[in-house]
Formats: structure tokens, C-alpha cells, sequence
């Protein structure tokens, strides 16, 4: 009876073996099933959008389609299309060596004229020309960072087949899209190694709770999630992956209060700010303190910028400011929960200082605010141009220093340009946000991450559990 | 006023009074009801909301409690103190305050750091100002809780929670707004409302009722800001556009006696009012009944007195017109007033007595004048007649031819003396065949103007004392139906008088002007001036103060006038002249009743 029982538990041993061995182990086959919460539209990299969440789901996408002649890792730059770079001097004339073997979704093989042809569609001010199994690209302007620039997905190689088909050499290609639905099927003769999934189906324009709640009931397995949602999801054994800091949320004075006889006023109001409390507690720990409008692995200059904060006045000093002073309405967008815990955060330091902080999310008129929370990418190209368009963005009306752009592509100047946007403390960083995702637990994990460094999906190597052994 | 008049006023009045006071005495009474009613009411709701604020406070302490005691709390303080980092648990509160129905749940670090807030979660970090120790394990108590936009009211418990090393407070509760309002049972009219003393100055925005809106509260801001002041219970009487409202405002105090809040129980008054009003309205509706029943009784009873007082007095009325022959002798009348008719018959029976006897006696009177007036107007042409005759006499004896010569003297002697018989007696047919008139529309200045034309030449004959003659003439005077050879007469008559009574000469002024009922003409001198006897006397037939006068000729102004409906008048006085005053109708049908000269 003894060697039955020891017997029958040494079966059931094997049997709970193999099924951690099934679980950790790739498998083939399985249809991953994502969400975004924008609509994207097309999934061409290179259309043009207003829309930044529309940009950001469209890269997301599009990187699974269309790859670029480089791609940015978690260690670096490393090449892609390309296997090899070489610049002139001035850095204005470059030649790309084109990997060869590379075969499209329409079954030929990727030729340097066709990455050519897709790189002066994305870039018509750039001459980009064909030469043997290479490209050579003409920026007319010095450009030291190019293949970092070439590393976004608005410059993903696309070739316009027949009827404006979108071609590209991707792990997946489009099947179909739908108004809300993107679905793609695995690319069989990928010039790595073709997707674990057979197919990914992406459906757009999901609101964040419902991906949040889809996630949850198992109904998705990859969904964008907020950082106030983040420890809801560990606590629940699931994933929850970070991009690099790709967005800067930053209070932004109106041109009333942005004049420099209010620079003192400023700084004493941005000194009440308690950071590390808003990335600790109100985004749970997903994102990093900011000080500067480019996040520190894009800049590398972000722990030298100096903080315009001023010192922190006494309860009695603000008490003795004018009451129009002691009180501040700061905008938030009604849509994002993001922005308006954050700035609930935010009245609750001002507040203990002695300022009166009124959060406005309207969804109609509203008076007239003294500042706004607003929330803009972090584009991962070279810092002179995200700093170019991150301060395009941070324009406000009678504030036209504050979006100078750097004065040359040197990242010295960039600095400069950078510490002077906020000497005036117009603008006032608060915190660096990552993209964040929840990954379902039907999702394997694999040695690469599922969430890329400079935002999108690596999901060539995830593999379903319950998928085609 | 008449006697009918002044019993309705008594009546009315009398009636008026009594329905006042009891309208007052039965409003009065009510009023005591109402409000020994209103103080039971508000007392049996202040009972209520004392229970129901003991039964959530023990409600409020039993979940804390168990909050305290929970396992996930437990582990809490555990996780809390083995990795001395608060972020992960920020969430912590919500979860606790959604499991146990409570609006506010505080996890509280020892050093009173907020770790975790429901009702703020944005505030973690920050000292809590009431979750600590001195109040850990006491009951539940009023508290003003800091939320993002508010501070709220909210009935909360704290208590303590010990894991190892690590002290931990959890505090927690729910807020006192309109829910617990609606909690309490109303009776009709009454109504709860809540103030929360949160703000510096009274503040509208605090005031709840059961149903959550702030009613428009600018009456009640004084009784608020008393009780804020002084801590004490307090009542006023608020008159709203609908009707007044008792309201009694009762203090809520925290831990440190500190006002917090003020409960107002408010009973409307507006059924009272409605009463009141009611009242009001049947005592005025009665009264005015009692007025009009009372009126319609004093006519009758005034009726039953005046009319035989009225009989009397409309009997002495037409006496005086002239009718003597009137009695009230039938008169349907009381012991006192048919006394009075039976007098007053009297009084007429001797009345027309006296007056027959006064009527003969004038006759008498007037025959004796007239017999001497005649007698002195043929005495004087008499007597020349009889010297002649005796001259006659005498000349028989005489010469022929001087006796032709006598004969022809008294013969023109007598013939004169006759002629002035005849004028005599002419005048005197004259005045008693006076007439009728013969009416036609005359222009009575017309009448003026021509009168003084036929006596112009005998005024400022050059013998004659000189007068000025002036005449002023009103064109709007119009025209009157009369004779206009009477009244032609008349005027003659008045001018000619009025010439006489100048001797030494003077002003003689005619004026014509409209008249209330006609037209007025005045001849005015400015002689001696008549004396009362003669003012009296002088519209007497054959009264004349002229030596050659016959005292007719006023006499026949008068039947003049009369006989046109009209009245002849003289104001004068010694010394200042007279004026001599007529007034005629436009027809004869205008003449006032009773005109006479």
C-alpha cells in the first residue's frame, strides 16, 4: 500500500513538473489579443496627425509591421534594417548599409531604392538616394544623431504596393482594419525568426478603464494601463511593464501670470511641489521626479539642470500675499486621471504652504485658469529636436521665449536652451511618465521585454500559454 | 347728523367692537394653542436627532472597531512596519472605507503622518489634524473633516491599532449633511436644517436641508451667527414671503466645546397665519353682517321715530310756504311725538288766526292811508278851485267889464285846478288798473340805454344840479323774456328817483350783470341815503319822502318786478346813497319759488 501511495505521488509530481515546465516553455500558435486607447486611423507611421495618443498608439502598432533602419534597445542604439552607418565629417552626408535577405510581407526582397523611396516620403527636405546595397542620405544640415533620429517609427521603412497597400518587413503583417479593429498575422518568413503568435488582433479607441477591466476578466492580454492603476494590477499577480520615461507632465503658467514681475511669485508656488510624494503614492511608484523637460536617458544633462524652484516660504509670508496671488486655478484635462490626481496632489502641497490651488477639468467654459497641468510626449529622437518639439508644444499665448528652440543641434546649446526655458519658470516639470502596460497571464514571459524602451511592442517573442505546442 | 344717522352709527359701531374682541379673543387663544403645540413638536424632534446622533455615533464607533480588529489592517500595520515605507498602502483607506459604508476612513502613522485617506487621497503625507491618541477609544464625536473643495461635518471614531513596535490610528466616519436629516421623522410643517460652522463668516453655502440644497437663508443668518457666537440654544420668528417660521437653533459642539454645526428646527407658523386669517376674515365677514343687520334694525327703529318728527317738520315747511291749512293730527306717532303734532295743530289754528286779524287790520291800515293820501292830493287843486268860486261870488258885483276879466281868470283858474284833479285821479286808476304784462324777448340793456335816452335831456337840463351818468353794461347779460313798456316804466321810475334823490347833484351809476337765476340791474346814486324806517317803507303804495311825490311810483316798480318772477331790492345807508338792486329771470319758468319784491 505504501509503494501505491509513494508511487501515485511520484506520478503526480511528474505530472505538476511537466505542467511549470508547459507553462515557462515558447510555444507556437495563439492569437494575442491587445488594446490601445486611441484610434488610430491607418497604421502608416508616416501619416500626419494632431493627435499625440493618436501618434503614440500608431507607433506602438506600427512597429510591429514596419521596422527602421535602427532601433533603440534597452542598452543602446542597435542597427535593424541597417547593418552598418558611416557619416562624412560634417555629419550631413550618410550612407546606410541595407541588410540583405530581408523579405517583405508581399514575399520580395527588401532593396535599398525601396528604403529610399519610404525615407523621402517620411523626410522630403532629406535627398536620399540608392547606391549598390546601401542608401545614402543628404540632411543638407549637420546631424550627428541621425541613426537615433532614423530609430522612430515615423522613419519605419514602408513600401506602397500595388492600390496603396502598406508593405513592410516586419515580424507581423496587416490582415485587416477595421474601424476599431487592427488584426495582423505572423510575417512566416521574418528575416529573424518568425512571431511565437500567430496573429494579434488590436482593438482601438478603448477607454482606459474598460482595457483596465478586459485585462482583468481575461478578455485582453496586452492593454495600456495608468500609472494610478499600476499596483491595482501587481496586487493582482499580474505584469505591469515601463517604457523609458516618454512623457513629461508639467504645470504651465498662462501669460497673466507669466510675466517676469511674477517670477518670485513662481518660484515660490513651484517650491511647494512634493515630487517624490506624487511619484511614489499618486503614480505608485512608475515615475520619476522631473526637473527638467527632457527625461535624464534622452538628455543625459537632466541631473545638471539647475532647479528654479525658490525657497519655500513661510505660511505667513504667502498669507501676506494678495488674495489674487494666494489663489491659483490650475487646468487639468477632464479626460485624463492622470493629470487631475496629479494636480489634486499638487493642491494639497500648495494648500499646506497657504496657497489656495483650484483644480478646473471643465467640459465646457470655464473662467479663465492661472496655469495648466499639461502632459506631453517625449519624442525619442535626439534632444535638440525633442526639446524643439516638447517646447513647441509647452507655447502659450504671450510666452513666446518660453518655446525658444535650442540655437544649434550641440547638446551644450540644448542645455543652455533648456536651463533658460526654465530659469523663467513659466514652465515648472513635475514628473516623467513611462508607457505603461499590463500584461495578461496568458502572456509568457520571455528574456526580452514586451514593452520596448522608447515606447511600442517587442511581441515577436511572446508566446501565449495554451498556444500550438 | 340726523337721529337716523347717529342710531347707525351706535348700532354699527356697538356691533363692530363686539366682533373685534372676540375675533381677538379667539386669535389669541388659537395663537397659545399653536405654539404650546410648536414647543412639543420641536422638543420631540430635538429627542429624535439626539437619539439618531447617539445611534450613528455607536453605529460609526462598532465599524471603526472592527476596522481595528480586521486582519487586512492588522497585516497592514505589519507590512507598514516591517518596510517603513507608507506609498503602497496610500490606497489602503478606500478599500476600508468602501467595505464599511463610511464616507471618511484616515490610516494614521503614530507621528500622526496620513498614510492612507479615503476622503483625500492626495493628502497622504501630511499631518492629520484629529485622528490621535487622545482620542482613541472614546466614542464617536462631531468633527470637521477637510475634504478637496469643502470642509464637511462628519460624526467619527477613532481607535488605536498596535502592531510590534509600530502604532498605527484609524479614524473614520460619515458625514452629517442631508442624509442624516432625512434620517429624522417631520412632522407636517417642520422642517431640519443643517449649518456647517466651517467657514469664518456665516456662510449660505453651509446650509443644508434634507434635500441637499441650500434654501435662500438671508433671514437666518442673524440667528446663525448668534448661536455661533455664543454657543447657546436660540430661537426667532422668520417672516418669509409665504408666512412666518419658529425657528430654534440648537448648537453642535466637538470634543472641545468648539461650535461646529447648528441644527435649526423650523415649525412654520403659515397654518397658524391660515387660522389666524381665518379668523380674521369671518370676524370681519360677521361684523360687517352684524353692521348691515344692525343698520337695516336702526332704519326701522329710526324710521318709527322720525317719521312723525319729519311729518311735523315738512307741516311747519309748507306753513312757512304759505299753506295754512295744514295738520299732522293723523300722524301714527308715540305719546311724546303725537304730543308734539298736537301742538304744533294748535300753533296753526292760532296762527291763521292771527293772521286773518293781521290781514284785516293792514287792510284797515291801508284804506286809512289811502283815504289820507287822497284827501292831501285833492286838498291842495281843491283849494284854489274854492278861492276862485268865491272870487266869482265877489265879482258879480263888479263892472261888466271887470267881471268878464275875473270870469276869464277863474275859468282858467278852475280849468287848470281840474286838470290837475284829473292827473290825480289818473295817477291813482292808474296804479289800480296796473297791466298784465305782455312778454317778448328784451335785451335789458337795450331797455337801459333807452331809458336813459328819454331822461337824458331832463337830467342835464340846464336848471337842473349837474349828474354824471354812467353806465356799465354787461354784453353777456343776454335777453330776458319781459314788457318792455313796464320795464321801460320801471327803470324811468328808478332813474328819475334816483335823479330826485340828488338834489345838489351827483353820480348816478346803472350796472347790468348776469344773475344766478337771469339778469341783475342796479341804479345807484349817490344822494342822502335812506334810513331802516324808510328802507322799510319805501315800497309802500302812496309812502313817499318827496314833498310833490304820490308814493306810487316804487309801489309800481315792485308790481312790475313781481309780475315778472323777479325781486326788487335796496341796500343803502344815511349818508352813502342807495342802490336799488333788480333781478329778473330769463323766462318766466327760472323765477325762483317764492320770488317776490
Amino acid at each position: 500500500m505504501k509503494r501505491f501511495i509513494s508511487l501515485c505521488l511520484a506520478l503526480a509530481s511528474a505530472a505538476g513538473a511537466g505542467a511549470v515546465v508547459g507553462a515557462v516553455r515558447p510555444q507556437y500558435g495563439g492569437t494575442l489579443r491587445a488594446e490601445v486607447d486611441a484610434a488610430i486611423g491607418t497604421p502608416d507611421p508616416s501619416s500626419p496627425s494632431s493627435d499625440p495618443a493618436q501618434d503614440a498608439a500608431r507607433a506602438r502598432i506600427a512597429t510591429l509591421a514596419f521596422e527602421s533602419l535602427t532601433a533603440i534597445e534597452p542598452d543602446g542604439l542597435h542597427p535593424l534594417l541597417a547593418t552598418a552607418w558611416q557619416a562624412d565629417p560634417r555629419a550631413s552626408r550618410w550612407r546606410f548599409q541595407v541588410r540583405s535577405g530581408v523579405v517583405l510581407h508581399d514575399g520580395t526582397r527588401l532593396e535599398p531604392w525601396q528604403v529610399a523611396a519610404s525615407l523621402r516620403a517620411s523626410e522630403p527636405a532629406w535627398k536620399v538616394a540608392a547606391e549598390d546595397e546601401a542608401i545614402v542620405i543628404e540632411t543638407g544640415e549637420p546631424l550627428p544623431d541621425l541613426p537615433w533620429v532614423l530609430a522612430d517609427a515615423r522613419h519605419a521603412i514602408v513600401v506602397r504596393g500595388a492600390g496603396g497597400a502598406l508593405i513592410g518587413s516586419g515580424p507581423f503583417r496587416i490582415d485587416r482594419v477595421d474601424l476599431s479593429r487592427v488584426s495582423f498575422k505572423a510575417h512566416e518568413p521574418y528575416w529573424r525568426a518568425r512571431a511565437f503568435v500567430d496573429a494579434i488582433q488590436i482593438d482601438t479607441g478603448r477607454r482606459p478603464e474598460a482595457q483596465l477591466a478586459d485585462l482583468e476578466a481575461g478578455r485582453a492580454d496586452i492593454v495600456g494601463v495608468r500609472a494610478i492603476d499600476a499596483r491595482r494590477l501587481t496586487r493582482r499577480g499580474l505584469r505591469v511593464e515601463a517604457s523609458r520615461p516618454l512623457e513629461l507632465v508639467a504645470l504651465v503658467f498662462e501669460p497673466h501670470r507669466a510675466d517676469d514681475s511674477a517670477l518670485a511669485w513662481r518660484r515660490a508656488f513651484a517650491a511647494t511641489l512634493n515630487r517624490d510624494a506624487m511619484c511614489s503614492v499618486v503614480l505608485q511608484g512608475e515615475a520619476s521626479p522631473a526637473s527638467s523637460v527632457l527625461p535624464g536617458w534622452l538628455s543625459g544633462y537632466a541631473r545638471a539642470i539647475a532647479s528654479a524652484d525658490g525657497p519655500r516660504l513661510s505660511a505667513s509670508a504667502i498669507g501676506a500675499l494678495p488674495i489674487d496671488q494666494r489663489t491659483v486655478v490650475v487646468r487639468v484635462d477632464p479626460a485624463d486621471l492622470v493629470a487631475q490626481a496629479i494636480a489634486e496632489r499638487l493642491a494639497v502641497d500648495a494648500r499646506e504652504a497657504g496657497f489656495t490651488v483650484k483644480v478646473q477639468a471643465p467640459v465646457g467654459l470655464a473662467p479663465r485658469p492661472d496655469a495648466r497641468l499639461v502632459r506631453i510626449a517625449a519624442p525619442a529622437t535626439t534632444p535638440d529636436r525633442a526639446l524643439a518639439q516638447m517646447a513647441a508644444r509647452l507655447v502659450v499665448r504671450g510666452a513666446p521665449a518660453a518655446a525658444a528652440p535650442p540655437a544649434s543641434a550641440a547638446l551644450e546649446a540644448t542645455y543652455r536652451a533648456e536651463q533658460a526655458l526654465l530659469d523663467r519658470v513659466v514652465v515648472v516639470p513635475i514628473v516623467h511618465l513611462p508607457q505603461l502596460f499590463g500584461i495578461g497571464e496568458r502572456v509568457g514571459a520571455p528574456s526580452t521585454a514586451v514593452a520596448r524602451p522608447a515606447g511600442g511592442w517587442s511581441l515577436a517573442d511572446v508566446w501565449l500559454q495554451g498556444g500550438r505546442p | 347728523m340726523t337721529l337716523r344717522a347717529r342710531l347707525f352709527a351706535v348700532v354699527g359701531l356697538v356691533v363692530a367692537v363686539s366682533v373685534t374682541l372676540v375675533t381677538i379673543t379667539i386669535s389669541a387663544a388659537a395663537r397659545r394653542s399653536f405654539e404650546a403645540l410648536d414647543r412639543q413638536r420641536t422638543s420631540a424632534l430635538l429627542a429624535q436627532f439626539r437619539r439618531e446622533f447617539a445611534l450613528q455615533g455607536d453605529d460609526v464607533a462598532r465599524r471603526i472597531d472592527r476596522l481595528a480588529a480586521s486582519d487586512a489592517l492588522q497585516r497592514t500595520a505589519l507590512d507598514i512596519g516591517r518596510r517603513g515605507d507608507y506609498a503602497p498602502f496610500a490606497g489602503e483607506a478606500s478599500s476600508m472605507a468602501a467595505a464599511q459604508g463610511l464616507d471618511f476612513v484616515d490610516l494614521v502613522a503614530g507621528d500622526g503622518t496620513i498614510i492612507s485617506s479615503a476622503e483625500w487621497p492626495a493628502r497622504f503625507g501630511y499631518r492629520h489634524r484629529w485622528a490621535g491618541s487622545p482620542r482613541a477609544g472614546s466614542g464617536a464625536f462631531l468633527q470637521a473633516i477637510e475634504l478637496p473643495g469643502e470642509t464637511a461635518l462628519g460624526l467619527v471614531a477613532v481607535r488605536q491599532v498596535s502592531s510590534g513596535p509600530r502604532t498605527l490610528y484609524i479614524g473614520g466616519g460619515r458625514r452629517l449633511d442631508q442624509q442624516f436629516l432625512r434620517a429624522l421623522t417631520l412632522p407636517d410643517g417642520m422642517r431640519a436644517l443643517l449649518y456647517r460652522n466651517v467657514e469664518p463668516e456665516v456662510s449660505r453655502q453651509q446650509l443644508v436641508d434634507a434635500s441637499g440644497q441650500a434654501p435662500p437663508a438671508a433671514p437666518l443668518d442673524p440667528l446663525i451667527a448668534r448661536v455661533r457666537q455664543t454657543g447657546q440654544e436660540s430661537a426667532d420668528t422668520i417672516e418669509w414671503a409665504d408666512g412666518p417660521e419658529t425657528v430654534d437653533a440648537i448648537p453642535l459642539t466637538g470634543p472641545g466645546g468648539d461650535v461646529l454645526g447648528v441644527l435649526l428646527v423650523a415649525s412654520s407658523g403659515r397654518e397658524l397665519a391660515a387660522l389666524l386669517s381665518r379668523i380674521r376674515w369671518s370676524g370681519i365677514g360677521f361684523g360687517a353682517l352684524g353692521v348691515i343687520v344692525g343698520a337695516a334694525l336702526s332704519y326701522a327703529a329710526a324710521t318709527q321715530v322720525t317719521r312723525p318728527v319729519e311729518q311735523v317738520a315738512d307741516a311747519a315747511g309748507r306753513i312757512a310756504g304759505g299753506d295754512w291749512d295744514v295738520r299732522v293730527g293723523d300722524v301714527d306717532a308715540s305719546r311724546e311725538i303725537g304730543a308734539l303734532a298736537r301742538a304744533f295743530d294748535t300753533m296753526a289754528v292760532q296762527l291763521v288766526d292771527q293772521r286773518d286779524r293781521l290781514v284785516q287790520a293792514e287792510r284797515v291800515a291801508a284804506w286809512r292811508e289811502l283815504a289820507r293820501r287822497l284827501a292831501h292830493e285833492l286838498k291842495n287843486p281843491l283849494f284854489p278851485l274854492r278861492i276862485t268860486l268865491d272870487n266869482l261870488r265877489r265879482a258879480r258885483t263888479l263892472p261888466p267889464h271887470e267881471f268878464e276879466e275875473v270870469l276869464d281868470e277863474s275859468l282858467t283858474t278852475l280849468d287848470t285846478g281840474f286838470k290837475s284833479l284829473n292827473v290825480v285821479v289818473g295817477r291813482f286808476g292808474d296804479f289800480a288798473k296796473m297791466p298784465a304784462p305782455v312778454f317778448e324777448e328784451v335785451s335789458p340793456n337795450e331797455i337801459v340805454e333807452r331809458t336813459i335816452q328819454l331822461v337824458r335831456a331832463q337830467i342835464e337840463a340846464p336848471d337842473r344840479p349837474p349828474v354824471l351818468i354812467t353806465l356799465d353794461l354787461d354784453r353777456a347779460c343776454g335777453s330776458v323774456r319781459a314788457d318792455p313798456e313796464q320795464l321801460g316804466r320801471v327803470m324811468q321810475n328808478l332813474v328819475l328817483n334816483a335823479v330826485d334823490a340828488m338834489p345838489k347833484g351827483g353820480a348816478l351809476t346803472i350796472r347790468t350783470l348776469p344773475a344766478a337765476a337771469g339778469v341783475r340791474i342796479d341804479v345807484g346814486d349817490t344822494g342822502e341815503g335812506l334810513t331802516d324806517e324808510e328802507r322799510e317803507r319805501l315800497f309802500t303804495p302812496y309812502y313817499t319822502t318827496k314833498q310833490h311825490g304820490t308814493g306810487l311810483g316804487l309801489a309800481i316798480v315792485q308790481s312790475v318786478v313781481a309780475d315778472h318772477a323777479g325781486r326788487v331790492w335796496v341796500d343803502s345807508a344815511p349818508g352813502r346813497g342807495s342802490t336799488f338792486h333788480i333781478e329778473l329771470p330769463r323766462t318766466q319758468a327760472d323765477a325762483p319759488a317764492g320770488a317776490s319784491a
